[in-house]
Parts: structure tokens; C-alpha cells; sequence
């Protein structure tokens, strides 16, 4: 069988996130490239994961006020079998606290099963154990045959009830501020129920489960988590890969496979091929990207978003691998995002606000990366930061509107200039 | 194997499992905890014993393996993740207590201890620091403190009823009025749409596109502290967006240009009086008045040139 892909559900609630489900199916679908039943098919899917009836208003209102990660449900999409699913809650309960053997699950097992129901048999049991075993869920006990198991969960068994809520609060924040962080949002539901069997029912708070709130988050930021893990290994194996590319100016961002020959489609999605060096994370965006090195060894950069398909290829040489590595991080020292272009040396004078806190500096000074501060006086200072090209910083000089006077390169300081008078122009 | 689509995490399988409050911890989740662990804040947020409680737990470190392939650009320095304050802040709410506060000012005077409410802990991933919103007892009204400016924090008793009446009081003061306004792409930019998205996601939103113009409009609703943040946002994409409807942000980006036009001595602007990001609100009315003066006062070349010159 062929693994489980889920790059349509991801696409889509990319989509869904960035629009704010401003589109109709007709829309959703065409961008997708996809028909509307597929599309129709895919959304009644992912309701029935989520549990929530209306899509549209996921990323309305919430955003601001919730801890809770509204994309999280896509990572508990993976299909599973009804009677695997009625099985496997009755051996981990089985499991809990009492280490038990193969036999003696299969027997809890068939005792509370219903009468209807298919029933297992040993080897079944044997490979359930195998796989919660592999994910590190359930632990093998000390001793010869029959092999004992047990539920491995001594990370929550080992503290005090404070401890658990420090912990709790400890997940809550790394998820939310730190990346990646989908482990650390499937970590953090696992400690709510392990909260809610600490806490005793009287002292119970729903306070307990969010304790904060995190403002300006990119959603759609975990969604590029599910190829994270598969690009990061190739590049710890140092393997190249071949994968399908849509371009962001691609106004498609999937396409159904030529299943069907009459339905085959007129432009060719090329497959691209790389030796992955480096993922990204853009927090000026909240996008991710990946860089390699192409076939003549020329750097290459994808977004992750467009990237479907991914499959392993050979190995690349050890001493191949290291160069193009110091390499790209020779290049990228200066890059304000990923450009890996010319050097140049951008000059800005910024005003201080008159008669109130400085928060043009302390913008600066945070989020201005490696540049300096090389001159000042109580009206303004001049910063000062070597960079690859202007493209990506320019965005960031801009947002600080009339407080940002770019001196040097002259063109860019030029552009600048053409650019609000062009703005000046939109609401003349 | 990282692979965040494991069966485990499977929806049917966990709502069944809910019931039974049994939970599953898998390695790549203590992967994930161990990688957190070896980061500063942890220290700041655990206690060395439960920390190396943890750390006994989490022998996996795929995760941590991985990471080193991963890097991350154009964010802000991260001064604060755990702030000392929030896990005494957390007992008082916890508790559902009045406190006695005591904060500087932005620019660094020292106020009164006031008694008041917390309300919630709030991290603003943008400044990458901790807020508190509260209730003022003494004055009746809400305020956003950063908690570096906070000098001290003290539980203060207060009886359950006025705890109640003050949250509600609270409460209503903070369901802010929420503004509206449409923003278009203008469509030559239409290839760059993502990255617009992408730069608004953070906001409540919701797209249109009129198949007929191929245009597409982002009605952004958001509050009067929100507002500040939309406008760097609409600066920081500069030509490629244009405000529709909304006055105020349509007022904002005029001036905007107006005065950075100004810096660079074109179309003759008086100089700087007041910055872009200044947070105080001149009222619609006065951009005509503010036009008229601009058109009047035309520069002549020689001083463009005399700006335009890079000093040191």
C-alpha cells in the first residue's frame, strides 16, 4: 500500500489559514487543483478529525486568545483501523501501572471486547506491542520469557503534582514560542489529561490549561512540520532527494495524480532534485525553506510549502557534503533571510520618537540582527549592517515608515524614495 | 523515527482513550522536551530537581541530532521567554487573589503600589516579551504592563464576591472595540499574494477575490493596541497592498509618506515634527490641514542635494 500522504489536507489548511476560509469551494478547489467532490471529500475528512463544524471560523476571533494550536488536529489524521482503534485503549489501560505478557493482554482483551466484535488473536497482540513498544510508549520490564510490558510513562510519574504544572507551564510556552513545535503541542495535550488525573477533582481549575496567551502567531507555521523530520534526516544521512515543486508563484499549490488518463492534466509539475543542506525557519513571515545544492553544485532555494512527494535518492560523498556545507554557511553569514547573493553595506539613520521611550532603538536592537549602532545623539542614531542584497531587508526598513531614513546604497536609498511616493500616490 | 503522523496520535484512538484517562507518551515527544531542556529558559521555568527528574526520562535525542540542520533568520532577539514574575503572577490567578503592584513607567519613573486584579499573562511574539493585562481597583480601569517593568508583585486577600464583580468589570472593559478595514493587492502583485498572506496571517482576516477585476481584497478586523502592529505591516509591504476602506490606517499611510518623503527633502515637506510610530493619535480631521501645508511648502533643489548628502 502506498504511505499515507497528507499533502492535500496541508495545502488546504494552508489556504484556509492564510484566507480566512474567504473562498468558496469553487476557489479552494481550482487552487488546489483539484475537483470540487475531491475537495468536498478532503473537507469532511478533516471536519471529522477535528471535531469542528465550521471551518471558516477556526481562524476568526480565537487567534489571539487561545494557547490552543487550531492546525494541530491535521497530525491526528493518520487513518487507523475501527478495530485497532477499539483495541489498542484496552491494552494500554491494561498496561498501566501493572506490567502485563502477551497472553495476559490478549485475555483482558477478549474479556472486554464486545461479543460482535472481530477478535484478536496473540500475534496480533505481538505486533500491537512491537509498534507501542518502537514508539517508545510502552517499555519491555527487565527479565527473560514471556516477555512483560508496561505503559513508559515515567516523565509524568515522577513528579509531584507541582511539579507536573511547572512542567505544563514549561511545555505551554517552549511549543508556543520555540520551533519546531508539534511534538511539543502533542506533549503538552498528553500533560493536560495527566494534569487532570493529578489534580484532585475538588481543586480543579480549567485555568490550569491555558495559563497564557500568545499574541501575533503564524498558524500555519506547524503545517510544514510534517516534511520537517524527512528533510532534516536526509540531511543528517547526507541523502539527496527528488520531489514535486510548486513554485509560491504558482497560483496551484497541488494537483490530483494522472489516475485517471482522461483527466491527465496539460502542464507537467516538474520533479526537482537536490542534495538538501540547510532548512530555514523566516520568522519575518512565519515561512520555512530549504536550501541545497543542485546537480552542478549551485545553491538552490525551495519553500517547504510547495514541496510535495519527497523521496529519497543516493547517498552524497562525506567530503561533497561537508564543502558545499562550509560553503553555503560562508555565503549565508550575511543573509538577512537566504539571499546568498552580493554582500553590500546598507546605512539607515533612525528618528527617536520626541518625548516619550525609545521604542525605534529598542526595535532596532531586536530585531535588527547583526547590524550596529555606529553613531548617536539624543535626535537619532545611524545603523549600520553588512548584508546580502537588499531585497530581503528592505521590508524591514520600510515598516518603520518616516522614522527610517536609508542612507546608503544610493539606490536603495533611491528606491526608497519612488516607493512612498508611490504609496503617497495611493491615497492622494 | 520523527514522524509527527504517527498512528498514536490519531483522533479516534484518543478520544477512545480520553475516556479511560489513560495518556501515551511517545520517545519523539521527549525528544522534543529533552531539546527544550538544554535550552537557558529552562532553567528559569524548572526546578534543578525537577530538571534532572526529566532529564532521566528523556535518554531519545533523535530530535536533537536533527536540529543541528536547522537554523533560523530575521527573528528577534529572544530576551525573554520565562520571566521570573510569571510563576508567582500565575499563583495569584491560580488563587483568584487581588494583588498590590508596583511598576515604573515606560520612561522609568517609579509609581505607587496600587491594588488591582490580574487578568492574564500574555506573550507578544513580535516584541518577544511578557505582558500583564490587569484591573486597577483604585482607578477602575484596565492596563497592559510589560513585566519588566514590574518592581513588585504582593497577593493581596480579597473576598471571593468582589474578586467576581471586578473580573466582570474587567472583562468588559477588555472586549475592546474591534475596527475594520479592507486592504487590496494591487494587482501586479498578484504573484506575490503568499507572501502578503503570509505577512497578515497573524491578524483575524478573511480573503476575497473578485474573479471578475482578479483582484484580491484582506478584511483585517482587529483592536485599537492591534492597529499599530497592522500599520508596520501595511509599511513593511510598502506598494504592494493599499487600504481601501479605514480611514484612520488610510490617514496613517498618508502621513506616512508624507514624511518620509520629507526626510529625503522631496516634494519640499516641512522637517520631521513627529515620528511615524509615534503612538499618539492626531485626529482624522487635521490630514487636510496637514496636506495644505505640505503642498505650500516646496524646497529647492540645492537644500534636496544638502540632505541627500551621507554624513561621516
Amino acid at each position: 500500500m502506498a504511505k499515507e500522504s497528507f499533502d492535500k489536507e496541508i495545502q488546504f489548511l494552508r489556504l484556509l489559514a492564510l484566507t480566512g476560509g474567504g473562498y468558496d469551494r469553487q476557489q479552494f478547489a481550482g487552487r488546489l487543483g483539484i475537483s470540487v467532490h475531491t475537495f468536498d471529500k478532503t473537507v469532511r475528512k478533516l471536519r471529522e478529525i477535528s471535531g469542528d463544524a465550521d471551518f471558516a471560523d477556526l481562524f476568526r476571533y480565537g487567534y489571539a486568545d487561545s494557547a490552543e494550536p487550531v492546525l494541530l488536529f491535521l497530525y491526528r489524521a493518520k487513518s487507523m483501523k475501527e478495530s485497532e482503534s477499539r483495541r489498542l485503549p484496552l491494552i494500554l489501560t491494561a498496561l498501566k501501572g501493572t506490567p502485563q505478557t502477551a497472553a495476559e493482554l490478549l485475555d483482558a482483551c477478549c474479556e472486554r471486547l464486545p461479543l460482535d466484535a472481530a477478535m484478536p488473536d496473540e500475534k496480533t497482540i505481538r505486533s500491537d506491542l512491537r509498534y507501542l513498544e518502537e514508539i517508545g510508549v510502552v517499555r519491555r520490564e527487565p527479565g527473560g520469557r514471556p516477555y512483560r510490558y508496561v505503559l513508559n510513562n515515567d516523565l509524568t510519574d515522577c513528579l509531584s503534582q507541582k511539579e507536573l504544572i511547572d512542567l505544563y507551564e514549561f511545555v505551554d510556552i517552549m511549543a508556543n514560542t520555540q520551533i519546531p513545535s508539534v511534538q511539543g503541542y502533542l506533549l503538552r495535550d498528553n500533560l493536560k489529561k495527566a494534569l487532570k488525573s493529578a489534580v484532585p477533582e475538588e481543586e480543579w481549575d480549567d485555568g490550569l490549561l491555558e495559563p497564557f496567551s500568545y499574541k501575533y502567531h503564524y498558524d500555519a507555521r506547524i503545517l510544514d512540520e510534517a516534511h520537517l523530520y524527512t528533510l532534516l534526516r536526509t540531511i543528517h544521512l547526507r541523502k539527496r532527494i527528488s520531489f514535486q515543486y510548486f513554485s509560491p508563484k504558482n497560483r496551484k499549490s497541488y494537483s490530483a495524480k494522472e489516475t485517471n488518463p482522461l483527466f491527465g492534466r496539460e502542464t507537467e509539475v516538474r520533479r526537482e532534485s537536490t542534495l538538501p543542506l540547510k532548512v530555514v525557519y523566516d520568522h519575518q513571515y512565519g515561512r520555512w525553506y530549504l536550501i541545497g545544492a543542485a546537480a552542478k553544485g549551485r545553491f538552490v532555494k525551495f519553500r517547504m510549502e510547495g514541496m510535495i512527494d519527497i523521496a529519497e535518492e543516493q547517498e552524497a560523498p562525506d567530503e561533497y557534503f561537508a564543502l558545499k556545507k562550509q560553503q553555503l554557511d560562508e555565503q549565508m553569514r550575511h543573509s538577512w533571510l537566504i539571499d546568498t547573493g552580493e554582500t553590500v553595506t546598507v546605512r539607515a539613520k533612525f528618528y527617536r520618537p520626541r518625548g516619550q521611550a525609545d521604542f525605534i532603538a529598542e526595535r532596532v536592537r531586536l530585531q535588527g540582527q547583526w547590524g550596529q549602532i555606529v553613531e548617536e545623539n539624543e535626535d537619532f542614531f545611524i545603523y549600520e549592517i553588512q548584508v546580502n542584497g537588499v531585497t530581503e531587508i528592505r521590508p524591514w526598513l520600510r515598516g518603520f515608515g518616516s522614522s527610517c531614513e536609508v542612507l546608503a546604497p544610493a539606490d536603495l536609498r533611491q528606491s526608497f524614495i519612488d516607493e512612498w511616493k508611490e504609496i503617497g500616490d495611493y491615497y492622494e | 523515527m520523527n514522524n509527527p503522523f504517527e498512528k498514536i496520535f490519531n483522533y479516534q484512538l484518543s478520544s477512545r482513550l480520553e475516556e479511560t484517562g489513560v495518556y501515551t507518551l511517545t520517545s519523539q515527544e521527549r525528544s522534543w522536551l529533552k531539546s527544550m531542556l538544554e535550552h537557558p529558559a529552562a532553567h528559569e521555568a524548572l526546578e534543578p530537581r525537577t530538571i534532572a527528574k526529566l532529564q532521566e526520562c528523556v535518554l531519545d535525542d533523535e530530535i536533537s541530532n536533527l536540529l543541528d540542520g536547522l537554523e533560523q533568520k530575521a527573528g528577534s532577539l529572544e530576551t525573554q521567554i520565562v520571566h521570573p514574575l510569571l510563576s508567582p503572577i500565575r499563583r495569584i490567578l491560580r488563587n483568584r487573589q487581588g494583588m498590590t503592584i508596583q511598576c515604573r513607567t515606560k520612561k522609568g519613573k517609579l509609581n505607587e503600589p496600587q491594588p488591582g486584579i490580574p487578568y492574564k499573562l500574555e506573550y507578544s511574539m513580535v516584541k518577544r516579551e511578557w505582558y500583564l493585562h490587569w484591573y486597577n481597583s483604585s482607578t477602575r480601569s484596565i492596563l497592559h504592563t510589560r513585566l519588566c517593568h514590574i518592581v513588585s508583585v504582593e497577593q493581596s486577600r480579597v473576598s471571593r464576591t468582589s474578586y467576581e464583580e471586578q473580573t466582570v468589570r474587567a472583562q468588559k472593559l477588555f472586549e475592546a472595540p474591534r475596527h475594520e478595514a479592507v486592504v487590496e493587492v494591487i494587482r501586479t502583485f498578484n504573484a506575490e499574494l503568499t507572501r502578503i498572506l503570509h505577512a497578515f496571517s497573524c491578524f483575524d482576516k478573511k480573503v476575497e477575490f473578485d474573479e471578475e477585476e482578479r483582484t484580491y481584497r484582506i478584511h483585517l478586523t482587529f483592536t485599537d493596541s492591534e492597529g499599530q502592529f497592522v500599520l508596520t505591516k501595511l509599511r513593511f509591504l510598502g506598494k504592494r497592498v493599499r487600504v481601501v476602506e479605514g480611514n484612520y490606517l488610510k490617514y496613517r499611510m498618508r502621513e506616512t509618506a508624507r514624511k518620509a518623503l520629507a526626510l529625503y527633502g522631496v516634494e519640499g515637506a516641512n522637517a520631521v515634527e513627529t515620528s511615524d510610530s509615534d503612538q499618539s493619535k492626531a485626529a482624522e480631521g487635521s490630514a487636510d490641514a496637514q496636506k495644505a501645508e505640505q503642498s505650500s511648502n516646496s524646497k529647492n533643489a540645492a537644500d534636496i542635494i544638502a540632505r541627500t548628502k551621507i554624513p561621516g
